[in-house]
């Protein structure tokens, strides 16, 4: 006999059901596990609340644990978490109910969803897919939850939140399938949506709907590769990490249509074998719990392959999110140590702005700034920061943005400031920071670094995961390597980038001579 | 008898091989051979994007600059970062 325990930690079940279980507080959907595959055993099983559900419980709700179907009930009661005596509302900014989805992230589901803004949903997906098989040419079709949805019954997936599209590439070079994909980007962004490149085989577009509603939608690229873990020696791949024995040509093309909500979208020629691939053989069977189980071998692949120049993105935007307030509004010593060594006129490029707060200083003082960072979230900030700034989104992994930046600073040149931006990044991008600035100050301006150098005893850096201490020795060595000189460096107790106390900071003015010009 | 010679060797390599394979030394090579192996592969792996990477800045940027138009250049500049 199923009984459940509800606790700050999570649910503690005793003799769990086999079956996926669904989670409504107040009578709203709101997650699903299942406890076999989510729960960790402690005598009873316990089912963990998803990290991102955590800051919302603080209250009162009417907790519900039932069957999919909702015949089977084995919790239903009032539940008061913390210490608030309000209602829990698990809701967005605009107070709309928010559900956790396969991968842990909260989003709207459907199933709370007005029919008129699910059509819109739909509408400008239709729009999307026109524009990729128009326009680009390409085979692009409906896939995932919402080809589920259309196969079952011709209905969204309640429990889903978003719409994903693929499309097919002939390529079977990944080297080749990126640049299909930059130039499926280049036409999607023609229509002036705002599209995010999630890797080097997807992109994300974001479509505005009424009430300045956003709806996001997915485009992963799908293709077959000679090799690997498939049948008949070779592997078909759909991103996110999809991969094994699909056969493109008997069960994908020519594509077919399937109707979802009275709209017709185009789908894979077999619909049924795609989303047996996609959820394997029990895919009939509605499990709002499941999530992907992918070949390990083939993530790998994808990740070599088309990943690694977004990595820590999604934690650096948990910073911004959770911990931007513990960041001073000040300047830092370091800006101002910067400050006494440079022209009252001099333009600075604000490497790694963060939030924003030795940008504000230069700018305030009368510098020329143009801040950089790879989130969008320090970008939000950053630009609406009084005085000649300009804010801009370049990730130092991504050789073509740098090499980009590289050729503006060229000509608009400027001193390179980055503080605590090294300690950030790896060899690869490191790499590129030089090569940018190799480029950028060959007018003879200086990049003056500060970071958290290694030393006995010195603590590991906040926050923790995402900043390295580094060998002064080495970044030393690096830098001459790549043709920079350093004119000025020390080692000093400083702060980090919450202006903590460190015991080892390291300080560097670098500059690049330029190279000498061959004799005729 | 040459057959019974051959199988007795063959018998003999195997044992042989079977008492290498079985020392840790010969795992720790095998295994640290693999783990480089694999380091070199996914760099190999990554070449990839830097390739899609170059090449798109190429076809896109460096071939139209040839003119070294500077207006042009900084049109080129803007609109290339416009679409990616």
């Amino acid at each position: 006999m199923t009984s459940a325990e509800i606790t700050a930690e999570g649910i503690w079940l005793t003799d769990p059901p086999n079956e996926p279980v669904m989670v409504h507080f107040d009578g709203r959907y709101l997650w699903s596990f299942t406890p076999a595959r989510d729960g960790a055993r402690q005598g009873r099983v316990l089912v963990s609340w998803p990290g991102n559900l955590v800051r919302f419980l603080d209250g009162v709700t009417r907790l519900r644990l039932q069957s999919v179907d909702g015949e089977t009930v084995w919790f239903d009661a009032e539940h008061r978490f913390g210490t608030s005596t309000d209602r829990v509302a698990v809701v967005n900014r605009a107070g709309e109910p928010l559900s956790v989805d396969k991968v842990g992230h909260l989003g709207r589901a459907f199933l709370e969803t007005p029919d008129e803004i699910k059509r819109e949903i739909l509408v400008a997906t239709q729009e999307v897919l026109t524009v990729l098989r128009e326009e680009t040419g390409v085979d692009a079709y409906l896939c995932y939850g919402a080809l589920l949805g259309a196969v079952r019954n011709g209905k969204m997936i309640g429990h889903d939140s978003d719409v994903d599209l693929c499309f097919y590439s002939h390529k079977t070079t990944p080297v080749d399938i990126i640049r299909e994909s930059y130039r499926v980007e280049r036409i999607v962004r023609t229509k002036g949506w705002t599209v995010t490149r999630m890797s080097g085989g997807d992109i994300k577009v974001v479509r505005v709907l009424s009430g300045e509603r956003k709806c996001h939608i997915d485009i992963f690229g799908a293709f077959t590769i000679p090799g690997g873990h498939g049948e008949g020696g070779r592997t078909f791949y759909q991103f996110g990490n999809r991969s094994g024995s699909f056969d493109a040509e008997a069960d994908l093309l020519p594509l077919g249509t399937v109707t979802l909500e009275g709209l017709e979208f185009p789908a894979p020629k077999n619909p049924e074998a795609m989303l047996a691939f996609v959820y394997g053989p029990h895919w009939k069977v509605p499990d709002p719990s499941f999530v992907h189980r992918d070949n390990p071998i083939g993530v790998v692949r994808l990740n070599g392959w088309f990943r690694g120049f977004r990595d820590d993105l999604p934690a650096w935007n948990d910073v911004y999110d959770q911990r931007a307030g513990d960041v001073p509004r000040a300047a830092s010593d370091f800006a101002r140590w910067v400050a006494e060594q440079i022209g009252p006129e001099d333009k600075i490029a604000d490497l790694g702005a963060g939030t924003g707060r030795d940008t504000r200083y230069f700018a305030k003082t009368g510098h020329a700034v143009r801040a950089i960072d790879f989130s969008r979230r320090s970008f939000a900030r950053t630009r609406r920061i009084a005085g000649e700034v300009r804010a801009d989104q370049t990730m130092f992994n991504e050789l073509r943005r740098v090499l980009v930046l590289g050729a503006r600073l060229a000509r608009n040149p400027r001193h390179l400031y980055a503080r605590h931006l090294i300690g950030c990044l790896d060899a690869e991008a490191r790499t590129n920071l030089y090569r940018l600035a190799s480029v950028a100050l060959r007018g003879g301006q200086a990049m003056f670094l500060e970071f958290q150098a290694t030393a006995p005893g010195a603590p590991v850096p906040q926050p923790v995961g995402l900043v390295r201490r580094l060998d002064a020795d080495l970044i030393a060595a690096e830098i001459t390597a790549a043709g920079g000189r350093i004119d000025y460096r020390e080692t000093v107790v400083g702060a980090d980038m919450f202006d903590d106390p460190d015991p080892a900071v390291c300080r560097m003015r670098v500059t690049w001579p330029a190279p000498k010009k061959e004799s005729k | 008898m040459v057959n019974a010679t051959g199988e007795k060797a063959k018998d003999v390599a195997r044992k042989i091989r079977d008492k290498v394979r079985g020392t840790k030394a010969f795992d720790r090579s095998l295994r640290g051979r693999v783990a480089a192996l694999e380091a070199e592969l996914e760099a190999d792996r990554q070449l990839h994007r830097k390739i899609a990477e170059l090449s798109d800045v190429v076809a896109e940027l460096l071939v139209p600059m040839q003119d070294r138009d500077e207006k042009q250049v900084r049109e080129l500049l803007s609109q290339y970062r416009k679409t990616i």
